[in-house]
């Protein structure tokens, strides 16, 4: 997969089609009649929003912090040593880093890839985004800010693994996922308490909680759904949601332990 | 009545008769000819339909084919391509066409025309001068002479062709015509040769066009598919058939499977359905095993002549001996020709099948060519040195003999000559002495060798309680599912008169009394070290680990533990030495009486008694893994603690009934028990069962089907393959229903082999025949690859793959454990060996596998050499040095590497270079010291390589320079990673940003690297780690 070789090519032209806005009257003419009302409607189908918050019920997660000893120049950088991230607690009981997604239930179609580049980036020894969510294919590019040598180390089991150096303040690598896979663990092999993840969906439809714990997924199509959420420590948790095709729901993700 | 009416000619007629006559005869003529045509010639269908389904094929994929190949062509790299290749001929056209003008309308005819009368005045001057050599007077001669010289000198009328059409005629001499034919030779010659040179750039780009096509196309291009398509066109139903002279092999299998060699893959699906016209299944077989030479039925076997039925050409007829192999035993074939591997690529049921045989010990009771050679040898070295001592002892008597008569005789000359016959005798002794010394060092390699099936019978008394005994003998695989010991069929009085022999035959000696150890660090060294690349723990579905030995969940029930910790500190230990000479076992007592102290290892190994070699070690495979005695009491009490809950043994002190003890023997001789086991006294005992070496051949008459013949050949199993699979099941079918004596019924127990495993070893058995093909065909080579032959013998022994990957593609037991999926444990992993010919010196590698620690002080053994960071131990084996040769060698045939390894000469550094190098190493942007060991205690415990001053003794450069530019390439998923380096310039040069001293230097950056590396020195690493701890 390496060496300079074209990535994966995109989904073909014929496969691929644009995904219908909210609310796009102006593409249709105005012919008054209950069909087109019925017709109306069903262009909102894709106009529900799932929202909610990864709620954190177990006991309190043990934090370390980090020894870069090993490497001045990553020790440097953080002048309080770094903690752990892999089980963040934030402040109102929710869980950091948390990554949600519909698993099942979404009709068998193809989505169309993003162009926008997803973003990770090595700083401070350390990967930024903890967790990262893209779709097949995303582009995803990798940055070295740090002053010291890096390697990237994706360990996919059902993607290929490579692992390449990145040189300090470096030239951008931009590397895609062709095939679903939630999550891939990412290391650097210099700095062993690196540790990143990216989820990659066929679909659109998941996120990444942040400092609040919230998570929002939009333009989902009316159906029932599996909702499930994937943290690093603590496994999976999930829940049934059934929307309608213009529905505002709310779904709490609570893990016990 | 008149006559006319009496004759019956006149009023009876023979018309109904001869009517049903002609009416039959007429039918049977329509079922002859239709049984000519069709009946008795089902093939002609089979062409018939295949012409049909195959153009329809080839119609059907040409136009996918061509869309994707139109697509490429249009594409703008080829467009591009062919443009250029275009521009390159045009450019030289015109001078391409003067040459071929000037060439074939000009020089050519021109040639030939005047060839003709050249040649006729050369014949003349032949035969002449033919004369001149035979004529016996000078006159003649002379005469003869002058008349060449005249003919020489005639000038002919030469009539040559010109370019436009016409003639002409010249007139020329025979020297002129000589001259100008060598003229327009040349000139030709030199023609041809400048329009090669002229066409040649448009000639690579054209190739490179084409190239261009076939890279991207993957299975076959348009062209092909047109001529397959042509082929169809002008197909002609016949037989076909390869025909092998000297071998008498005649093969009509293509005349139905017509499919079989088309280039393009055939699948049943597109052949309508029928499976008789889909394409060989691994075609790359084809290609090292030409059809054309093979043909078809040596490897599948089958009557390849037959074709009036589909019975009958696969054999499965009464009459035809050996049928055709089914799906499950197709590789049967590969047997008789790679006989003497014991891994045969692509060949993997049958690989399973010899591995079975060799690991649940089969040729421990049936005798097999080339399995287990080393104990019969082993007999024979001892059995060579007796014949040998014996002899001596004959011609020293003779000596003492001749130099009595030589002095009593009165004779002077004949006293000479008996003391002549005496010195004779003596320097013929020592002649002796050197082969027996010859001997003794082969039996130093053999007992190393040497392995047995089963653990040594010998060590009972000290090594497990006795109540287990019974309960093992009763039904193993009841105790321990999956164990290598098959279930024999004793009743119980014969249980009793066994375990009281062997209980009683065993040795007694000092077991040293073991402190208790940790159970919690046991069990983690036990998931760690490696143990578990051979055992497994668990049971059903939760068992982990490999299955080459035991499965360990239940040992704690049967072992001591002062026993298991002496084990697993070193399972090679003995309480007494063996010697093969004398057939027995040597005690303190011998050693007391040879004033010699009793110590016996591999520096001691010699009997005490008579000098030849001694068995010191346990004839296991198993390795000393150097532990600590601290970890090896912990493993050993975390292997305490594996018990099953509530199992009672009952009491078992008749094993101590000294009446027992002479039927046990007897009973134990006759189920075989040594052939997989040391027991004390039967050392030398025989195998029990048949020859197995050319079992596929033994005339099915032979087989005993006993009873169950009749019941075979109504429901179609009276085959070999029949007898095998049903005598593997349950080795005591065939006693069914008989009358027998206990002692009479069938010996072999039964294995519970598993179904797959049956399927293996049938198709192993059925493969192991008398060949019917001349040895020439046999895989026999005789440069590098008759390495990888014997070095698998050796891998498969000792189970190296249960560790490291050894073939492409190979799965190894670490990879299946859940604790090394974790990315944290990935590169804890024991590293791959592909490529391993390529990547280490020889010399050190059999160093290296003779002690992997590296070291030779005792306190410091318990480590990896290499890879000090690494949890898991690569063990120290005990090889021979046979084994080691072996070992080495296999691995540089693997990789195709010259033998023996001459080192690349590396250029010394400059000062200048150094200094480079030593500030890249220090520098933030080269990752080199992160990873790598240097020594320093802090640094090193979060290493994850080898340390750079192994460089150089360890590695090849060339292969160190190929690793430093694409490890990922090299072993995918490793640590090391790729892109350190990118090429600029027609050099590679480092990718991150280099010192300054760099500016300027322009060679190859890589190389200066790995010449600095293999010129490291201690005092290097020191001074690179303190400039690296400052830079840093």
């Amino acid at each position: 997969m390496e060496g300079g070789l074209q990535p994966a090519p995109e989904f073909s032209p014929a496969l691929q089609r644009p995904m219908k806005k909210e609310n796009d009257l102006t593409t249709k003419p105005f012919i008054p009649s209950a069909a087109v009302c019925a017709l109306f409607l069903a262009t909102q189908a894709n106009a529900a929003t799932v929202t909610g918050k990864v709620v954190f019920s177990g006991p309190k997660p043990v934090v370390r912090s980090i020894d870069m000893s090993a490497n001045p120049a990553c020790q440097r950088a953080h002048p309080t040593p770094q903690k752990t991230e892999t089980a963040i607690l934030n402040p109102n009981g929710t869980l950091k880093y948390t990554f949600v997604w519909i698993k099942s239930g979404l009709p068998a179609k193809a989505w169309p890839t993003p162009t926008a580049h997803a973003e990770i980036d090595q700083k401070g020894c350390m990967y930024t985004p903890h967790v990262l969510a893209v779709m097949t294919n995303q582009p995803i590019d990798i940055k070295n800010d740090d002053p010291t040598n890096h390697n990237i180390h994706p360990l996919p089991k059902i993607n290929q693994e490579w692992n390449e150096s990145q040189p300090p303040k470096g030239d951008t690598k931009t590397k895609s996922f062709p095939r679903e896979e939630v999550m891939i663990p990412v290391k650097c092999n210099v700095h062993p308490w690196m540790r990143a993840y990216i989820a990659v969906v066929h679909h659109p439809f998941f996120a990444v909680t942040g400092d609040d714990g919230t998570f929002t997924i939009k333009n989902l199509p009316a159906g029932t759904y599996t909702l499930e959420a994937v943290h690093e420590t603590y496994g999976t948790v999930d829940q049934q949601i059934t929307v309608g095709a213009n529905d505002t729901k709310t779904a709490d993700l609570t893990y016990k332990k | 009545m008149t006559d006319q009416d009496k004759d019956p000619v006149v009023h009876s007629s023979l018309s109904k008769p001869l009517f049903i006559s002609s009416a039959l005869l007429l039918l049977s003529l329509g079922w002859a000819l239709y049984d000519e045509v069709y009946g008795t010639r089902p093939w002609k269908g089979y062409e018939a339909r295949f012409a049909k389904v195959y153009s329809k094929y080839l119609k059907e994929t040409l136009p996918n084919e061509l869309q994707s190949e139109t697509q490429i062509k249009a594409s703008p790299d080829y467009q591009d391509l062919d443009r250029q290749m275009q521009a390159a001929e045009k450019s030289v056209m015109p001078q391409v066409a003067e040459i071929d003008h000037r060439v074939n309308l000009e020089l050519v005819p021109r040639s030939l025309a005047l060839n003709e009368p050249f040649q006729e005045v050369r014949g003349h001057v032949g035969a002449l001068t033919y004369q001149i050599e035979i004529s016996k007077s000078e006159s003649s001669k002379e005469s003869m002479r002058k008349e060449i010289e005249e003919l020489k000198k005639e000038v002919h009328t030469v009539k040559l062709p010109t370019a436009d059409g016409s003639t002409e005629k010249l007139p020329m001499d025979f020297a002129t015509m000589d001259q100008t034919l060598q003229k327009w030779k040349a000139e030709k010659a030199a023609l041809l040769q400048k329009r090669v040179d002229l066409l040649k750039p448009a000639t690579e780009l054209r190739a490179k066009r084409d190239k261009y096509l076939t890279d991207r196309i993957s299975d076959v291009s348009a062209d092909t598919l047109n001529g397959l398509r042509n082929k169809m066109s002008i197909f002609e139903v016949g037989i076909r058939q390869i025909h092998v002279k000297d071998v008498d092999l005649v093969d009509r299998c293509e005349s139905c499977h017509m499919g079989i060699e088309e280039p393009v893959t055939l699948t049943k699906e597109a052949m309508g359905g029928e499976e008789a016209f889909i394409s060989h299944p691994k075609r790359e077989l084809l290609k090292v095993h030409d059809p054309e030479k093979f043909g078809c039925t040596p490897c599948h076997g089958g009557n390849g002549v037959a074709l009036t039925s589909i019975e009958k050409a696969h054999g499965y007829n009464e009459h035809w001996l050996w049928p055709l192999h089914k799906p499950e035993n197709l590789e049967a074939g590969c047997q008789q020709c790679h006989s003497q591997e014991i891994v045969t690529e692509m060949a993997d049921t049958l690989d399973a099948g010899r591995e079975i045989f060799r690991l649940r010990g089969c040729m421990a009771c049936h005798r097999y060519e080339g399995f287990d050679r080393d104990p019969d040898e082993l007999s024979g070295v001892n059995q060579d040195i007796r014949q040998l001592t014996q002899q001596k002892a004959e011609w020293t008597r003779e000596i003492g003999f001749s130099t009595t008569k030589g002095d009593n005789t009165p004779d002077n000359d004949q006293a000479q000559k008996f003391y002549q016959h005496a010195n004779d005798l003596k320097v013929r002794i020592s002649g002796l002495d050197a082969k027996i010394e010859q001997d003794d060092d082969r039996a130093r390699s053999l007992v190393r060798e040497i392995k047995k099936v089963g653990p040594s019978l010998k060590e009972v008394r000290m090594k497990m309680h006795k109540e287990w005994l019974p309960v093992w003998l009763k039904d193993p695989h009841a105790w321990r599912p999956g164990t290598k010991m098959p279930t024999f069929r004793l009743d119980d009085g014969e249980i009793r008169a066994i375990s009281a022999f062997i209980w009683q035959s065993g040795v007694t000696g000092d077991l040293t009394h073991q402190l208790p150890g940790d159970p919690e660090k046991g069990k983690e060294a036990f998931e760690t070290r490696g143990c578990m690349a051979c055992h497994s723990m668990g049971e059903g579905d939760e068992k982990q680990g490999g299955t080459f030995a035991a499965n360990l969940s239940r040992v704690g029930e049967k072992d001591n533990y002062d026993y298991l910790v002496r084990w697993v500190h070193n399972p090679r230990q003995r309480t007494l030495p063996y010697c093969p000479f004398e057939k027995k076992d040597i005690t303190a007592e011998d050693y007391k009486r040879a004033g010699q102290p009793f110590v016996f290892d591999l520096d001691h190994d010699k009997c005490p008694n008579d000098g030849h070699q001694l068995l010191v070690m346990q004839m296991t495979p198993m390795p000393s893994l150097r532990l600590t005695e601290a970890e090896a009491r912990d493993i050993a009490s975390y292997l305490e603690t594996r018990k099953k809950d509530g199992f009672a043994y009952a009491n078992a002190d008749f094993v101590d009934d000294p009446s027992l003890k002479a039927r046990g023997q007897f009973l134990v001789r006759f189920y075989g028990c040594a052939g997989c086991h040391e027991i004390a006294g039967l050392e030398e005992e025989q195998r029990i069962g048949t020859e197995l070496t050319k079992e596929g051949s033994k005339p099915i008459e032979r087989l005993d089907f006993a009873l169950k013949g009749h019941d075979a050949e109504r429901d179609g199993w009276y085959t070999h393959k029949g007898f095998f699979e049903h005598k593997l099941l349950n080795p005591a079918f065939y006693d069914e229903g008989k009358e027998k004596a206990k002692l009479d019924r069938l010996k072999m127990p039964n294995f519970n082999l598993s179904k797959p495993e049956i399927d293996a070893v049938t198709t192993f058995l059925l493969g192991s025949v008398d060949p019917n093909i001349p040895s020439r065909y046999f895989y026999n080579p005789g440069d590098q690859r008759r390495d990888i032959i014997d070095g698998w013998w050796v891998v498969r022994k000792y189970n190296c793959m249960g560790c490291h990957q050894v073939h492409v593609g190979q799965t190894t037991v670490f990879m299946t454990l859940p604790r090394y999926q974790d990315p944290d444990w990935k590169d804890q992993r024991p590293p791959t060996l592909i490529g391993e010919g390529a990547r280490v010196n020889p010399q050190w590698l059999m160093s290296f596998l003779n002690n992997p620690s590296l070291t030779d002080k005792p306190e410091e053994m318990d480590r990896d050499g290499v890879r000090r960071y690494l949890k898991a131990r690569m063990p120290t084996f005990y090889f021979s040095d046979g084994e080691i040769q072996k070992i080495v060698r296999f691995f540089a045939a693997m990789s195709s590497q010259a033998a023996p390894y001459i080192a690349d000469r590396l250029e010394p550094l400059t000062d200048q270079e150094r200094n480079m190098a030593r500030q890249l190493f220090s520098s933030e942007g080269a990752p080199c010291l992160k990873c790598h060991a240097t020594g320093d205690a802090k640094h090193d415990a979060h290493a994850t390589a080898p340390n750079f001053l192994l460089a150089k003794e360890r590695l090849k450069p060339g292969w160190a320079r190929r690793w430093m530019l694409d490890p990922a390439m090299m072993s995918p998923g490793t640590a090391m990673p790729s892109g350190l380096f990118r090429e600029e310039q027609g050099r590679m040069v480092f990718a991150g940003p280099t010192p300054a001293s760099f500016n300027g230097y322009n060679k190859d950056q890589a190389q200066l690297l790995v010449r600095y590396m293999f010129q490291f020195t201690p005092e290097e690493l020191t001074r690179l780690r303190a400039s690296a701890g400052a830079s840093q």
